[in-house]
């Protein structure tokens, strides 16, 4: 192989998509989504944990019963307010978060020893304000039982009695695992970034050539049909690895963007664990564009080649839902098999673990093998004739 | 020099090129004349290496195009039926891409560039991205480009196709001054005039084979027609296609 005309036409090639103004923004602009959609998610659960503890109860009706509103304000981190004029509006267009609403006949229920109905007006699916409700309702809930067991204490009955159930919260879930999913997102935007990135040139360099008839002109030279072959790809690859590491860098700055100490988290991403990461999924920026490479070269035009990209990126997605359907499934045995071993590997990194040399190294080589396989299956695409008559 | 000998291609059931021989000598234009379809492109695209034969055997300088197809490409320059530009890339770039990729040393590189550029009128259009260009000044570039080593032996495939006459003519002073410079000029064209101006001889393709070959003289004397139009109907049979 001749190395200096390998890179003639990565120069080319290289030269050519970066002049190309519109398809360069189009990346950036689409490799910011990713380190900013984990930014948001990641900032939300900790304003939802935040949020949870200290709460605003509006109150309507308060002079119906002075004694519940007095004990919940007396509650760590409660705060009483007046209640809207409207409180089904003001929840449904989300002004408030809930309304607690004592009608007036509460005082007469309640002297009477029949239960008092209070309302608790609420959205079930704003997810955002359910953990403010959850804890109202227990508010209200131990309120009703203090007043029950002191009425039965009136009447000369041990409260322990009516308790014929002693029921203990063991919390698993916590604000750490709920982060979790989001952090496995990285991997994700990280792998598909070696995906798009690689686009613009692989269509272009194959699809485009063929459909502008500039193909033909081009395998007049006497070059070997496997180093053009090698050119386009390598040239997808320094693309798709300049995608990758774009994306990292701008998730490990928007991760500074999250307030990690109220999600509870002490999480730390040095420079250290980001350049192992990107050490684990840069093989991907050579299989990522072999495949694109090799499917490209079936189309006869660039739109048809886009198309089959649109397919060609469901893999990695595919690879993520597998692992969010069958969590159980996921484990070290994927580190051998290109694209999820790059999966688990990432995850595990971000997780703060450090993958064993073996598993590295067997991700790295598999990876290898199989771009290696469609750069070779591309070579052979481009020796047959129907590249040129093909129609 | 180019021999072509019993060369064959079948795609499927059609038989596209059946035992098509010539020689084309150096200093010499060869003109492969024929209507649309006749297999002119594909004996063009067979000379050039770009598909297998199915029979016979082309040699270009004495390399065998199928058993060494990169010597025989060395050795020659080649404009295509279609030969598409890059939109983002200037002439300059597009001359240098082809040039590198054949490997030319950058000082004879740069030197046959401004050749071409003189040769043909480029000055201007040189350092301009080619999104925009004429019909006639994407001619010139992919001449200097498919030309840039200066080969011996030029095949060009309908190459004044869709130009006006200044690109038209430019093309032709071309592939005057090649002959003159004792190189080997293969065109193809459907068109009369243009066979009849240039051509030293003339090969008539029709349906895949060859029909006639001679000078024009040689074609005119050999159908009784004194225009070479009516002697070109007479050896293809296309009138009787027509009736």
């Amino acid at each position: 192989m001749n190395v200096r005309r390998v890179a003639v036409i990565v120069r080319k090639e290289l030269t050519d998509a970066f002049r190309d103004k519109r398809a360069i923004y189009s990346l950036l602009i689409g490799s910011l989504v990713g380190p900013l959609l984990v930014t948001f998610m990641l900032r939300s659960i900790a304003q939802q944990q935040r949020g949870a503890q200290a709460i605003k109860i509006p109150v309507v009706g308060q002079k119906n019963a002075p004694l519940l509103v007095d004990w919940l304000g007396q509650q760590g981190g409660v705060e009483i307010v007046d209640g809207p004029a409207d409180p089904e509006k003001a929840v449904r267009e989300r002004v408030e978060d809930m309304v607690l609403v004592i009608p007036k006949d509460f005082a007469e229920d309640f002297d009477r020893a029949i239960p008092a109905s209070v309302q608790l007006v609420s959205d079930t699916a704003q997810t955002a304000s359910q953990a403010k409700v959850r804890r109202l309702r227990l508010l209200l809930q131990r309120y009703s039982a203090e007043i029950g067991s002191l009425r039965l204490v009136v009447r000369g009955v041990s409260p322990s009695i009516v308790n014929t159930l002693s029921i203990e919260d063991v919390e698993v879930s916590s604000a750490q695992q709920r982060a979790a999913p989001i952090f496995n997102l990285i991997p994700l935007f990280v792998i598909l970034a070696a995906f798009t990135s690689a686009i613009q040139i692989a269509t272009d360099s194959t699809a485009g050539e063929r459909e502008r008839g500039s193909l033909e002109s081009l395998l007049l030279n006497p070059v070997p049909r496997m180093e053009i072959v090698i050119g386009k790809w390598l040239s997808a690859a320094i693309s798709s690895a300049g995608g990758m590491t774009i994306t990292l860098v701008l998730v490990t700055l928007a991760l500074l963007l999250v307030p990690f100490e109220d999600l509870g988290i002490r999480f730390t991403f040095a420079p250290a664990q980001m350049g192992r990461l990107l050490l684990t999924v840069l093989p991907m920026a050579l299989l990522a564009p072999a495949l694109q490479v090799y499917l490209a070269s079936f189309a006869r035009t660039f739109k048809e080649a886009q198309q089959y990209m649109g397919y060609l990126i469901m893999v990695p997605m595919l690879g993520l839902m597998g692992g969010v359907v069958f969590p159980r499934a996921v484990g070290p045995w994927m580190a051998p098999i290109p694209i999820l071993g790059q999966f688990e590997l990432a995850t595990e990194i971000i997780g703060g673990e450090a993958p064993s040399a073996l598993a590295f190294g067997l991700a790295a080589l598999s990876t290898f093998a199989l771009a290696a396989l469609f750069v070779w299956l591309t070579g052979r695409l481009f020796r047959s004739e129907r590249l040129i008559v093909g129609r | 020099m180019i021999r072509v000998e019993g060369v064959r291609k079948q795609f499927g059931s059609v038989t596209a090129v059946d035992n098509v021989s010539f020689t084309a000598a150096d200093g010499c234009v060869t003109g492969l004349l024929g209507p649309n379809g006749a297999g002119k492109t594909t004996t063009l695209r067979m000379i050039y290496g770009l598909i297998q034969p199915g029979g016979g055997s082309i040699d270009v300088d004495g390399a065998e195009v199928t058993a060494d197809p990169q010597t025989a490409q060395s050795r020659m320059g080649a404009l295509p039926d279609v030969a598409g530009l890059y939109p983002r890339l200037t002439s300059r770039e597009h001359i240098e891409y082809f040039g590198r990729l054949r490997g030319m040393p950058e000082t004879t590189l740069q030197a046959n560039l401004s050749h071409w550029a003189d040769t043909l009128g480029m000055a201007d259009i040189l350092d301009r991205r080619v999104a925009g260009f004429s019909h006639g000044e994407r001619a010139r570039v992919a001449i200097a480009r498919a030309l840039v080593h200066r080969p011996r032996n030029v095949l060009l495939d309908e190459p004044t196709n869709g130009l006006d006459v200044i690109a038209t003519r430019a093309i032709r002073d071309v592939i005057r001054r090649l002959r003159a410079e004792g190189h080997c000029v293969v065109f193809s064209s459907h068109i009369m005039q243009e066979v009849s101006a240039l051509c030293d001889r003339i090969v008539v393709i029709a349906q895949g084979r060859v029909v006639a070959e001679g000078a024009p003289d040689e074609l005119r004397a050999q159908t009784g027609h004194e225009n070479l139009e009516d002697a070109f109907v007479a050896l293809t049979g296309l009138e009787r296609l027509d009736r």
